[in-house]
C-alpha cells in the first residue's frame, strides 16, 4: 500500500562521532533534517554539560545582536533577511564574529554617547541664546524705577547691610510645567524684594535625550540684596533651571549673542559629522547582522544537540543516539562520511535495537497534509499502527456532504476552494498574516473535496439552493391519479390537500433513477418521506463505517503479531456489531424491497420488531417481514450475547495461559534472550524489523503481565465496545439531523427572501429594481448562515464521527511524532 | 421551480388551450413522456459506472509514491457514492404512501407535466 498506510519504519541508530568531526557532522545533520536526537544526558543539569561554555558564548553574542537590532530599529532602518542558506560556522569562526560584533557594538555605543553629549551642549547654547534674546525690556525699566521709588518706604532701617541697593538680575530658563510653581515659591519666599518676569519662547526646542519638543519659559528676576540673591539661586537650583549670566548693556548682550550663535553653528557641524558616522556604522551593522544572527543561531542549536550526546573518553568520541527513518539511513551514513573525511577521521552509524516505542513518521505532500492534520489533532498514531488518514481523505468530505447536501452551496464552496488552490503559489497569498485566512487556506484541499462531494449529494437529495430540478421525468403521475379518482376542477376547488395513492394504477411509475423524485419538493408531506429515508440512510452509513473500522483493526493485530486477537476480539466484535445492527440494516433493505403499497396499512414496523427482538416479546399487530423471523432474531440475539463473554475473557485467559507456559520453560527462553540482545554488529541492516518487534514484545510481556490489569483493561474494552455499538449507531443519526436542518434553513431563506422578491410587481421594471437589494440580502445570508455557519457545523460533526465513532474501533493515537533536528526555523 | 404560484381562486381559471400552456410547448419541446421508470436499467448503469471506477480504475493508476493513496481514494469514492445512490433509489422503490399536494399544484402539474 501507499506510504500513508502506517508509519514508516524508524530505527534507533547509534552514532560514533570523533571529537574532531563532531561539530561538522551534527551541523550537516541539522541541514539535512533527518534525525531526532535522544537526550542521553537527561540526568545532567544544563550547567554541567560538556558544551555549556560554547552555548553561553553564543548566548552572549545573541545579547549583543539584540542590542544592535534595537539600535537599528531606533534609527528607523530595517534589517534585510539573510540571503541563501548559510551553514553553521566552524568554532574558530565564532571568535571572529564575536570580535567584529563587539567592535561594532562598542563603536555604536561611543558614537551614540558623543551624539548625546553634543546635543545636550547644543541645547544649552540654544537656551542661553533664547534667554538673552528674549525681550524683557519694559520690565527692566519698570524694575529700575520701581526699585528707585520704593526704596525709601520699604527700607526703614538706616544704612547698615542694606546700603548696597543695586538691582541684580538672574536670567534663566525653566521647563514650562515647573514655571508656575517657581513663580509661586519665589513670591512667597522673597516677596517684595524681587520682580520676576516669565516669558514663553516662541519656538519649541528639542529635548536632547528624548527628542520631544518642549517650549521653555525664560525668566528674568531682578532683585536687590545679597541674601535674596542667594535664596533665589538656591530656589532656581532646586527647580533644575538653567541660569545664565545676564548682561544689562545692550552691546554686551549682542556680543554674547553673536558668540553663542557662532558656537552653536560649529556645534551643529560637529553634530552633523557625528550623525553621518553613525549612519555609516548602522549600515555596517545592517550588512553584518543578519547572516551573523542566522549563523550563531545554528551554532547554538548544534551545541545544544551536542550536549545531548554522551562522551566516551576511551574512544575519544561522542556517542549519540538518534531516531532515523530506515529509508534515510544511507543518506545519514553518506552525510557522516562526507563531513568526517574532511577532518580526516571517520564517523560511524549503526542500528541498535530499542525497547521504547519509536516515534511515528508519515510523509505527506501538500494534499494529504491537511487530512493527516485532522487525524493528528486527535492523536498521533502509535508506531506502525494503521493510519486512518488515507480513508479520511474520502470519508470525511463524504460524511460532511451528507449533512450539507446542496448543489448550489457545494458549488460555491468548490469554486472558493478552487480559487485558493489555483492561487496557492502566489507570494502574496503565502505571506498573508491573517489567522482566519491562514486557517481556510491551509484547508483548501479539504474544502475542495467537501464542495465536490456536496455537489454530488446535492444532486441525490435533488436540492439546488433548496429548489428541486427534474432532470429526468418524475416517477409520479398526477394526471393518472386525477383521471382515475375523478378530480374535476370543482372537486379540486373544494379540497385544498389531496394525496396521491401509489395503489392506483399508473400513479407511481417507478423509482426516480438518480436521487429523490422532484415531486416530493412540491408535497406538503415531504418531510415524512425524507425523514424516513434519511434516518435509514444514516443507520446504514453508520453501520458500514463502523464495520470498516473494526476490519481495519485486523491489520493492526496481524502486524503486531497478536493473531489470537483476531479470533478472540475481532470476530466477536464483528459478530456482535453485524448480528445486531447489520441485521437492522438487513431489515431496512428487506422492507424496502419486499413491502409495497398494496398492504401499506398493515406494513410492519421495523422499530417495533427491533425492540421486540431484544425483549424477546411479540406484538400481535405487527406482522412479520418474513416467515420464521422470530426464530432468526432470537438466534441472533443469543449469538451476540454469547460473544460478550468471549470478548471479556478470551484475550486475558489466552495471555495468562501463554505466560504460564513460558514461565515453565525458563532455560530455553534465556538463550534466546542472549541472542536477541547480543552486541550490535556494524552493518546497518543487521536487524529485521520483525525480530525487533517480537523480541521487544516478548520481553514486555514476560516482565509485566499483571493479571488484574489485563482483565480490567479487557473489561473496559468490552463494555466500551458493546455499549458503544448502540450509542455510536444512534450517534450517526446526526447525519439525518444536520441534513434536515440545512434543508429547512435553505428553504426558509428562499421562501422568505427570494420568493417574495420574485413575486413582487407586475411590471418588468419594478421587479428588476427590487430584486437587486433582495438578491443581495439573499446572497449575504446564504454565505453567512448556510455556507459559513452550517459548513462549520457539519465540519465539526463529521470530525466527531471520525474521531469517536470510527477511530475508537481500531485507533489508539498514543504515539508521538518524529521531530527531526533541523535548522528550518533559522532559515525562514 | 413550481412553487411560486400566485394564489388565485381556481374558479376564475379555465383549462388552458394547448397554445397557452407555456414556453415548453411553444418551443416544440415534447411533453415529458409518462413512461415507466425501470429499476433494472439505472442499477446496471450505475453499478457498471462505479464498478469501473472502483474496480477497474486502480489498475490504471501510474506507479509512483502516491499509488496506494490514489487507489484508496478511488475505491472509497466508488463505494461511498454508489452506496449513497443505491440507498436513495431503494428507498423509493416501493413507496408506502404518496405525496400530498395542494390543489393548485395538482392543477398546474397535471397540465404541465402531461
Amino acid at each position: 500500500m501507499g506510504s500513508m498506510f502506517r508509519s514508516e519504519e524508524v530505527a534507533l541508530v547509534q552514532l560514533f562521532l570523533p571529537t574532531a568531526a563532531a561539530y561538522t557532522c551534527v551541523s550537516r545533520l541539522g541541514e539535512l533534517g533527518l534525525v531526532e536526537f535522544r537526550d542521553l544526558n537527561a540526568s545532567v543539569s544544563a550547567f554541567q554539560r560538556r558544551f555549556v561554555v560554547d552555548v553561553r558564548r553564543c548566548e552572549e553574542l545573541e545579547k549583543t545582536f539584540t542590542f544592535l537590532q534595537e539600535e537599528v530599529r531606533r534609527a528607523g532602518l530595517v534589517l534585510p533577511p539573510p540571503e541563501g542558506r548559510l551553514p553553521a560556522p566552524p568554532p574558530r569562526d565564532l571568535l571572529r564574529i564575536q570580535e567584529e560584533t563587539e567592535r561594532l557594538a562598542q563603536e555604536l555605543r561611543d558614537v551614540r554617547g558623543n551624539q548625546q553629549a553634543l546635543r545636550v551642549q547644543l541645547h544649552q547654547l540654544q537656551l542661553h541664546a533664547a534667554v538673552l534674546g528674549q525681550g524683557h525690556g519694559p520690565q527692566l525699566a519698570a524694575a529700575h524705577t520701581y526699585a528707585a521709588s520704593e526704596r525709601t518706604p520699604l527700607l526703614q532701617a538706616p544704612g547698615g547691610p542694606h546700603q548696597d541697593l543695586r538691582v541684580n538680575f538672574v536670567a534663566g530658563a525653566v521647563e514650562p510645567h515647573k514655571a508656575p510653581a517657581l513663580e509661586r515659591l519665589l513670591w512667597r519666599a522673597c516677596r517684595g524684594f524681587l520682580i520676576a518676569s516669565f516669558r514663553e519662547l516662541e519656538q519649541p526646542l528639542e529635548h536632547p535625550v528624548t527628542g520631544e519638543p518642549a517650549t521653555w519659559m525664560t525668566f528674568l528676576i531682578s532683585y536687590w540684596g545679597e541674601q535674596i540673591g542667594q535664596k533665589i539661586r538656591k530656589i532656581t537650583d532646586c527647580f533644575h533651571c538653567h541660569v545664565f549670566p545676564f548682561l544689562e548693556q545692550e552691546e554686551a548682550c549682542h556680543a554674547a549673542l553673536q558668540q553663542l550663535q557662532q558656537q552653536s553653528q560649529e556645534l551643529r557641524e560637529v553634530l552633523g559629522e557625528t550623525e553621518r558616522f553613525l549612519s555609516q556604522v548602522l549600515g555596517r551593522v545592517q550588512q553584518l547582522l543578519p547572516p551573523a544572527q542566522a549563523q550563531v543561531h545554528k551554532m547554538k542549536a548544534v551545541y545544544l544537540a551536542l550536549n545531548q550526546c554522551s562522551v566516551s573518553t576511551t574512544h575519544k568520541c561522542l556517542i549519540a543516539e538518534v531516531w532515523c527513518a530506515t529509508q534515510d539511513l544511507p543518506a545519514l551514513q553518506e552525510a557522516l562520511r562526507d563531513s568526517s573525511t574532511e577532518e580526516g577521521v571517520s564517523a560511524v552509524a549503526h542500528r541498535i535495537p530499542s525497547r521504547e516505542m519509536p516515534p511515528t513518521l508519515i510523509r505527506t505532500n501538500r494534499f494529504t497534509a491537511s487530512f493527516q492534520g485532522i487525524v493528528d489533532a486527535y492523536g498521533v498514531g502509535r508506531y506502525q499502527e494503521v493510519n486512518p488518514a488515507p480513508y479520511t481523505i474520502i470519508t470525511f468530505p463524504f460524511l460532511f456532504a451528507v449533512m450539507f447536501g446542496d448543489v448550489g452551496h457545494g458549488l460555491l464552496m468548490f469554486l472558493f476552494a478552487l480559487a485558493m488552490v489555483l492561487a496557492e503559489n502566489r507570494p502574496a497569498v503565502k505571506t498573508a498574516q491573517n489567522e482566519i485566512w491562514q486557517t481556510f487556506f491551509g484547508g483548501r484541499y479539504l474544502l475542495l473535496l467537501m464542495g465536490l462531494f456536496s455537489v454530488y449529494t446535492g444532486f441525490i437529495y435533488n436540492e439546488c439552493f433548496s429548489r428541486a430540478s427534474s432532470i429526468f421525468p418524475s416517477g409520479w403521475s398526477v394526471a393518472a391519479m386525477a383521471n382515475q379518482s375523478g378530480w374535476s376542477d370543482a372537486f379540486l376547488a373544494q379540497h385544498t390537500m389531496l394525496t396521491l395513492d401509489p395503489n392506483v394504477t399508473g400513479v407511481f411509475l417507478g423509482p426516480y433513477p438518480f436521487g429523490i423524485d422532484p415531486i416530493w419538493s412540491l408535497a406538503a408531506n415531504h418531510l415524512s418521506f425524507l425523514n424516513s429515508f434519511k434516518m435509514k440512510m444514516s443507520v446504514i452509513l453508520g453501520v458500514v463505517h463502523m464495520a470498516f473500522g473494526v476490519v481495519l483493526g485486523v491489520f493492526n493485530h496481524m502486524h503486531f503479531g497478536q493473531r489470537h486477537r483476531l479470533l478472540l476480539e475481532t470476530l466477536p466484535e464483528l459478530t456482535f456489531l453485524l448480528g445486531l445492527f447489520g441485521y437492522l440494516v438487513f431489515l431496512v433493505i428487506y422492507k424496502w424491497l419486499r413491502v409495497s403499497a398494496t398492504n401499506a396499512a398493515s406494513a410492519p414496523s421495523i422499530l417495533i420488531h427491533f425492540i421486540n427482538m431484544f425483549l424477546f416479546s411479540h406484538s400481535p399487530t405487527n406482522r412479520p417481514l418474513y416467515p420464521r423471523q422470530e426464530v432468526v432474531q432470537a438466534m441472533l440475539v443469543v449469538l451476540a450475547l454469547a460473544m460478550v463473554p468471549v470478548l471479556l475473557l478470551g484475550t486475558p485467559l489466552h495471555l495468562l495461559c501463554r505466560h504460564r507456559r513460558r514461565l515453565r520453560r525458563p532455560t530455553g527462553r534465556k538463550e534466546d534472550k542472549a541472542g536477541l540482545l547480543g552486541l550490535p554488529d556494524a552493518s546497518v541492516n543487521g536487524w529485521g524489523s520483525d525480530e525487533e518487534k517480537a523480541g521487544g514484545l516478548e520481553d514486555e510481556q514476560e516482565a509485566e503481565l499483571v493479571p488484574s490489569e489485563v482483565f480490567m483493561h479487557q473489561a473496559i474494552h468490552t463494555i466500551e465496545f458493546c455499549l458503544g455499538c448502540v450509542s455510536n449507531t444512534a450517534s450517526y443519526l446526526r447525519l439525518w439531523a444536520l441534513s434536515l436542518a440545512h434543508a429547512q434553513l435553505s428553504e426558509v431563506l428562499w421562501a422568505m427572501v427570494m420568493r417574495i422578491g420574485l413575486g413582487l410587481g407586475r411590471e418588468v421594471g419594478v421587479a428588476a429594481v427590487v430584486l437587486v437589494p433582495i438578491f443581495a440580502a439573499f446572497a449575504v445570508m446564504t454565505v453567512a448562515i448556510l455556507l459559513v455557519m452550517e459548513g462549520l457545523s457539519a465540519f465539526l460533526h463529521a470530525l466527531r464521527l471520525h474521531w469517536v465513532e470510527f477511530q475508537n474501533k481500531f485507533y489508539s493515537g498514543t504515539g508521538y511524532k518524529l521531530s527531526p533536528f533541523t535548522f528550518a526555523a533559522a532559515d525562514d | 421551480m413550481l412553487s411560486a404560484l400566485p394564489s388565485r381562486g381556481l374558479e376564475n381559471l379555465q383549462r388552458p388551450s394547448l397554445g397557452s400552456l407555456g414556453p415548453a410547448s411553444r418551443l416544440g419541446i415534447p411533453h415529458p413522456a409518462m413512461t415507466a421508470h425501470s429499476f433494472a436499467l439505472p442499477v446496471i448503469i450505475f453499478t457498471t459506472f462505479w464498478g469501473l471506477i472502483g474496480i477497474a480504475g486502480p489498475w490504471f493508476v501510474p506507479k509512483g509514491p502516491n499509488r496506494g493513496v490514489i487507489i484508496t481514494m478511488l475505491v472509497a469514492t466508488a463505494v461511498c457514492c454508489y452506496l449513497f445512490w443505491l440507498i436513495a433509489i431503494l428507498a423509493q422503490l416501493n413507496p408506502l404512501f404518496g405525496p400530498q399536494l395542494k390543489n393548485e399544484t395538482i392543477w398546474y402539474v397535471r397540465f404541465l407535466w402531461e
